[in-house]
């Protein structure tokens, strides 16, 4: 239970930054662009969500999934142990970086972030970092406000319909 | 800790820096922008904590930029 005052909204995020909507407005625009934009794939998107939900043991984002992205048991076992190795290569060159941005920014190197850019091109990698720094973001957010854990099955996750919950 | 862009900028030939490389994705830029724009210029929290705790932040990231 989440010890800021909640006010009313669809998701336990919403209901707390529902507090500033200007700011929540802005916010869910924003975050939704990675899915609109198209840069990067929704199925990278939802492996490095999920990876750093993970690294940060953060069950309030794990619990929610892609409906468009279907990833077997293995996988998410994968994605939660940090073991790579059976992604391909655009999707582990993209888990790499997404391995770095929580906790090991200052490791991250110039052959990794060339080697994404040959992988998924320039404004991919851009859109793709950008993305990751934001995933961060979000479990940050969750844990320290202590929202409540909700499992969802959602169009553009975080997002449903552009509610970010 | 390295301040050198490791991508190019959307306009080949033009400097790199924050705004120019974040521009290779320029959708969500512009939505950052505006979310940024948002933190700064509104809300109950003054200007001066905003940037104290801005400064504190990319000390202890060690954010050179």
């Amino acid at each position: 239970m989440t010890w800021i005052d909640e006010v009313e909204g669809a998701t336990a995020m919403e209901r707390v930054l529902a507090q500033r909507p200007e700011l929540l407005a802005r916010f869910k625009a924003f975050y939704r662009s990675f899915w609109e934009d198209g840069l990067v794939s929704r199925r990278v998107l939802e492996l490095c969500r999920l990876r750093i939900a993970a690294i940060h043991d953060c069950a309030q984002e794990w619990g929610i999934r892609d409906a468009e992205v279907a990833l077997t048991q293995p996988q998410m076992e994968a994605l939660r142990s940090g073991d790579l190795s059976n992604f391909d290569p655009p999707e582990r060159a993209a888990l790499e970086l997404a391995e770095r941005v929580p906790y090991q920014h200052h490791q991250l190197t110039d052959e990794e972030v060339v080697h994404a850019e040959g992988l998924l091109g320039g404004p991919g990698t851009v859109s793709l970092l950008t993305a990751l720094a934001f995933f961060d973001v979000v479990c940050r957010l969750r844990l320290t406000l202590e929202l409540d854990e909700e499992s969802a099955l959602l169009a553009s996750p975080p997002l449903a319909d552009g509610a970010m919950v | 800790m390295s301040t050198k862009p490791r991508l190019a900028p959307a306009i080949p030939g033009s400097e790199a820096d924050f705004a120019s490389l974040m521009a290779q994705a320029p959708n969500s830029t512009a939505l950052f922008f505006e979310l940024y724009a948002e933190f700064w210029q509104n809300g109950v929290v003054a200007e001066e904590i905003k940037e104290m705790t801005r400064m504190r932040n990319a000390r202890i990231t060690d954010c050179g930029y």
